[in-house]
């Protein structure tokens, strides 16, 4: 079973995620902050890692930089309201694996972390 | 300071575009029709603001309110009667209004529907107008008018650009605003980036 962790401090959406991975039986752990989520990817190793942007304390982007630099290897996926072309621009140049914009659809939710599991396997 | 007409034209397009995106993304999370009104844009002092706000008939409101900055700056709003507050909440939870497990939601789940319905508005501006804007995590309150208006006293009395869209789900009974403070420093720069915008559609 692969297992995906969710790094979001709202829970309402955590909520939403959960639902939809759930149904395709995905193991979800989930991290209300960035650095939570971050120590998370050390000890719970999941297969992919969806980030909110916008976050108290540590956000999104530093979390996607730190992975990028120091976790290369466990593909990561920005979840977040923001749709500006630029931002989107900087989160797939700082190694984003996939840019999702809230309230994310389910069969694109659904089909970005199957297929970036699926591609971080065949590596 | 004042707006031409052309800019007035320009900027209530433009806000058109992002509540239109915004009122699209609403309708995707309560699967019913969105109404927008023709946006609202006015230049006054923030005591008038409070007249015009209080004149809205709701001196209590449930916001949520983002601050943005970038080549402008300002707060984006959105605002409630606490009853469509309620309704939205329990259309999207499914928990029934009044109870403990809506209170326990409540704040969460309309933190995250004004961040995704306020990022859809100021998103669609800055796409647009091609600059970047970025935003302070969102802030929810429950409060009066004056109470929500209370962050932006920095001055004595500063001129202010209001936005405002009225949005309604009939067949939900909600209805609510989406409101644009634009501070009277970033005046220029708005109005720099509209006019680069007029002037590239070549009209």
């Amino acid at each position: 079973m692969s297992k995906v962790l969710i790094i979001e401090d709202s829970s309402y959406m955590r909520r939403i995620i959960r639902g939809i991975l759930n149904a395709d039986g995905y193991e979800i752990v989930e991290a209300d902050e960035g650095l939570k989520g971050l120590q998370m990817v050390k000890t719970a190793m999941p297969d992919c890692v969806l980030v909110d942007l916008i976050m108290p304390g540590i956000d999104g982007l530093k979390v996607l930089n730190v992975l990028h630099e120091e976790m290369s290897n466990v593909p990561v996926i920005v979840l977040t309201a923001d749709i500006q072309e630029s931002v989107r621009e900087q989160c797939l140049k700082l190694g984003a694996s996939g840019f999702i914009n809230k309230p994310p659809k389910e069969e694109v939710l659904r089909d970005t972390v199957k297929k970036i599991i699926e591609a971080r396997n065949r590596r | 300071m004042d707006l031409t007409p052309e800019q007035t034209d320009i900027l209530k397009e433009l806000i058109n575009i992002g509540v239109g995106r915004a009122a699209g993304v609403l309708n995707e999370m309560v699967h019913f029709r969105v109404l927008l009104q023709v946006p609202f844009v006015k230049i006054l002092s923030l005591s008038d603001l409070r007249k015009e706000m209080e004149s809205m008939g709701r001196y209590r409101v449930a916001a949520v309110r983002l601050a943005f900055k970038g080549p402008f700056f300002g707060t984006a709003a959105l605002v409630f009667p606490p009853d469509s507050a309620s309704k939205l909440v329990s259309v999207l939870t499914g928990e029934e209004p009044g109870t403990p497990d809506m209170d326990s939601v409540r704040a969460g789940t309309l933190t995250e529907v004004g961040n995704i319905v306020i990022n859809g508005v100021m998103g669609s501006i800055g796409n647009l107008l091609k600059k970047r804007i970025s935003y302070s995590l969102p802030d929810y309150m429950e409060d009066t008018i004056d109470k929500m208006l209370a962050g932006n006293e920095a001055g004595q009395d500063p001129t202010v650009l209001l936005v405002r869209t009225r949005f309604t789900v009939h067949q939900l009974h909600i209805e609510g605003d989406v409101l644009l403070l634009f501070e009277v420093g970033s005046f220029d720069a708005l109005i720099s980036a509209i006019s680069s915008a007029y002037s590239a559609t070549g009209e």
